[in-house]
């Protein structure tokens, strides 16, 4: 007789009332005429409208610079040494006024990259990121070889191969 | 027969039931695509997603440049402002246009005939039911044979409309059983006997709660039912309390009656495949489709006529408290008449996002051990009012 207590009018009750206030929600939150960047959904209505990422969202690595534009990087090698792909090969090097090791080159395979971010857990001198930019694909092989030379392929900005959503179009 | 103001020749009585019939019919098709494309939007919507909204509304296509310039604006572009309302002709022109495929060991006639029975039992109820009592609109003067009569807001005027209704509508399992059995093949004559079993029991139910109404008004007409009803002559104001349960009996009921989740045990997709139409395609499927929408806006009809006040706006004896000469209020309305079974059409999609599935043996337990009791008190308490007060 279990069972019966999903008979119970109250219990109906309870449900309709949950899936009535989502449907109002969506309902009054969704059909605007304007874009709205607050939704009440979970449907990314992507092409069109930019995506929502969450905040940990792990997309193609990045390097950062400090607030003078020096490299943050120090050559310690950490994330050599834990990336299971080996996809990243960092040279040493020295540099006029500056303490620390520098990295004279920072290669990045991106082709082989599997996005598992143990490289930046690694950083201890939180040198790199894994930005939030997921529209990587490209025309050729070298598109994937990043390095710190380079206009458009370098690994202080974003990938220019990407640029294939109305979003990206809207956002130039 | 109706009683006529206006002598008809023979015709002229053909002509305008061929009318009326045709006039119900286009508004049952447009109605049931409507009604799968609010059921996409709603259960979308109540599961918090957007459900179908990219038929022309995207950036690709003959309307793909507007639409790209209004995303470029910051705008939702007008035609997704419907959010793929197009998509309903799309799954018609889909249904027409599939290949119609009959299994090698099937038994073709009975195969061909059970969509046909189930699709012509619930169109055929739609003939018996009265949307409006009287007259919608009368054919202007000049008009070629029909001119200057009325055009009634119900097909025929049967004095014995709600027996005929539940026959008629009780003949749709057997286009389900014919079907089933005729495709030779293990889940859909499951399903079918399944949907049988449950068909046959919540009948009885389904046709005791409808009693409650008769009973209480004293007519199987629809018209008298609703205008009995509505208005609540002569009837006492506990009336209230056993139409009330009745109408929540008759909607359970209603839901076992067209397969609607939570009793779609005909078709239960996680066991059976798809039930009883697993081995049909085309329109032979959407034959089976259209009837159980069909059978949706029936109930939702019947509902509406016989407990929530037809076509006056307060249900359960209400209306009496709104005098007549109320000026939109007062009178009766095709328009209450279609809200209210619109707003049981959702119910029907609100339960359907809500409740999982009956188990087999709990729909019959509930069935027999629970609804049945439950209707009959119902209807002694109802009698009891009736005689009593």
């Amino acid at each position: 007789m279990g069972f019966l207590k999903t008979l119970l009018p109250g219990d109906i009750a309870a449900g309709l009332a949950l899936t009535g206030k989502y449907f109002g929600r969506v309902f009054f939150s969704a059909n605007r005429k304007k874009i709205r960047t607050q939704l009440k959904h979970f449907t990314q209505e992507y092409p069109e409208v930019k995506v929502r990422l969450a905040p940990r969202y792990r997309g193609r690595l990045t390097m950062l610079k400090d607030e003078q534009g020096e490299i943050k990087c120090v050559c310690c090698l950490a994330c050599e040494k834990i990336c299971p792909t080996q996809v990243i090969s960092i040279e040493k090097g020295k540099k006029e006024g500056r303490k620390m090791p520098f990295p004279v080159r920072y290669d990045f395979e991106m082709e082989r990259c599997i996005f598992c971010e143990f490289c930046v857990e690694s950083c201890g001198f939180d040198s790199i990121i894994l930005n939030h930019q997921f529209e990587l694909a490209g025309y050729n092989r070298e598109d994937f070889s990043l390095g710190l030379e380079g206009t458009s392929q370098n690994m202080f900005t974003a990938s220019p191969v990407g640029h294939h959503s109305v979003a990206e179009d809207e956002k130039r | 027969m109706p009683s006529q103001a206006i002598p008809m020749t023979l015709t002229q009585t053909l002509t305008m039931g061929l009318i009326q019939i045709l006039a119900v019919l286009i508004a049952v098709f447009i109605m049931v695509p409507l009604l799968t494309f609010a059921e996409r939007k709603v259960i979308g919507y109540m599961q918090v997603r957007l459900g179908a909204t990219r038929l022309a509304g995207g950036h690709v296509g003959i309307t793909g440049p507007m639409n790209r310039a209004m995303w470029a604006m910051g705008k939702v572009p007008m035609l997704s402002l419907l959010r793929g309302l197009p998509i309903f002709i799309a799954d018609a022109l889909k249904l027409i246009t599939k290949e119609d495929i009959i299994p090698a060991k099937a038994d073709r006639g009975v195969f061909t005939l059970a969509p046909i029975i189930s699709v012509m039992a619930a169109f055929g109820v739609f003939a018996a039911v009265a949307y409006f009592p009287g007259t919608l609109f009368v054919f202007p003067k000049g008009f070629p044979i029909v001119g200057g009569l009325p055009f009634q807001g119900f097909i025929t005027d049967v004095n014995v409309g709600l027996l005929f209704i539940l026959g008629l509508a009780s003949v749709g399992v057997y286009g389900i059983v014919l079907g089933a059995w005729a495709s030779n093949s293990k889940y859909p004559l499951l399903g079918s006997l399944r949907s049988a079993a449950q068909i046959i029991s919540y009948e009885v139910p389904l046709t005791l709660s409808l009693l409650v109404p008769v009973l209480l008004s004293g007519s199987l007409n629809f018209k008298d039912m609703a205008v009995a009803l509505a208005t609540g002559q002569g009837l006492s104001p506990l009336a209230i309390i056993p139409l009330f349960i009745g109408f929540f009996i008759y909607l359970t009921c209603g839901f076992a009656e067209t397969n609607r989740v939570p009793f779609d045990l005909a078709e239960a997709e996680t066991e059976l495949v798809a039930g009883f139409h697993t081995e049909y395609s085309g329109m032979k499927f959407g034959f089976f489709y259209l009837a159980e929408y069909a059978n949706m806006i029936v109930v939702s009809a019947l509902a509406t006529a016989f407990f929530l006040g037809g076509h006056f706006l307060l249900p359960f004896g209400l209306q009496r408290f709104v005098p007549a000469s109320a000026p939109f209020i007062g009178q009766p309305s095709f328009l209450f008449f279609f809200l209210k079974v619109c707003l049981i059409l959702f119910a029907f999609l609100w339960v359907r996002a809500t409740l999982p599935r009956y188990r087999y043996d709990q729909l019959m337990d509930v069935g027999w051990k629970w609804l049945i009791p439950l209707t009959l008190v119902n209807l002694f308490v109802a009698a009891l009012i009736r005689f009593a007060f």
